[in-house]
């Protein structure tokens, strides 16, 4: 291990006297794309309470329509029995004919 | 990050309440420290530049965690850090280390290293980093990690622990596992040098 260690050291000493790039400025517009596409990273987020929020209104409304069919169930089936009780003149016109 | 007059807690502020151009500011004033990091841990077939904005997208999404615990470039050079070893990790296939893929140079220094006790001239410092860099590149991210920052950056263990958030103790084991398996890595290259 100590043969390697001193081979090893020996080159990294030398790699760290290589002269390191220029770091410099950002490329032209590469602050600006990075901004704009952090900043709008936000607006997902806004459409994602807005979609939650909207699921929630379609179960409200869904248990809305339920509430009010299960209400209005009575009345359905009242309006059933009422078309049934209603006078058909043919029929009466027919069972008249046939007791005369 | 040479502007002293940049007022980060300011910048800062701003890009909270999503100021764009501050956002503009703050990419433009930590692009050499994270440019930097990218350059050195940069895994093959990546582009700087892309890399650069996926560590850049990750600070502003966690801005909201930093509480100032730890200077803010600290906290940055953290995600960058990581960001670099993740993207290492997704590149499962690590290349084998032959003689023939190195440059004339690099092969050059190598064998002056595996042969001679003498320094390596100072103007072989080019190909000694490269060659550096591709020994390195055959070890598992985290080992090419730590030995990167120890021995080429010359980090001491304490700032390496911050830096990745590994405690002291497994920040040495990792460098004594990686200096192991680096060490098989010069016999069997000597080996096959001999042959």
């Amino acid at each position: 291990m100590k043969n390697f260690e001193s081979r090893w050291q020996r080159l990294v000493v030398a790699a760290r006297q290589a002269p390191v790039a220029d770091e410099g400025a950002a490329p032209y517009g590469f602050a600006t794309r990075v901004a704009a596409r952090a900043m709008n990273a936000g607006q997902p987020a806004v459409l994602a309470v807005f979609g939650r929020f909207s699921v929630r209104a379609l179960y409200l409304a869904c248990l809305l329509t339920l509430t009010g069919v299960a209400a209005n169930y009575l009345a359905f089936a009242g309006t059933e029995d009422d078309e049934q009780n209603l006078i058909d003149p043919v029929s009466e016109v027919f069972t008249n004919a046939s007791s005369g | 990050m040479a502007d002293e007059t940049f007022d980060l807690s300011a910048c800062l502020e701003r890009v909270r309440q999503h100021d764009q151009a501050a956002a503009r500011e703050l990419v433009e004033h930590l692009y050499p420290l994270v440019i930097r990091i990218v350059r050195s841990h940069l895994p093959r077939r990546v582009a700087e530049e892309d890399l650069a904005q996926d560590i850049f997208l990750k600070m502003f999404t966690r801005l909201d965690q930093y509480k100032g615990a730890v200077a803010f470039s600290h906290w940055v050079s953290r995600i960058a850090v990581t960001t670099c070893i993740d993207q290492l990790r997704a590149q499962k296939r690590r290349p084998e280390f032959r003689w023939a893929d190195l440059s004339e140079k690099e092969a050059e220094v190598l064998d002056s290293v595996l042969t001679s006790d003498g320094e390596v001239a100072v103007n072989d410092a080019l190909a000694s980093r490269e060659l550096v860099y591709k020994l390195l590149g055959q070890l598992k991210p985290e080992d090419r990690l730590v030995l990167q920052l120890l021995d080429l950056e010359q980090r001491s263990v304490a700032e390496i622990s911050e830096l990745t958030g590994w405690n002291p103790s497994l920040v040495k084991v990792r460098a004594f596992r990686a200096r192991g398996k680096l060490k098989k890595l010069f016999e069997e290259l000597e080996r096959k040098e001999r042959s």
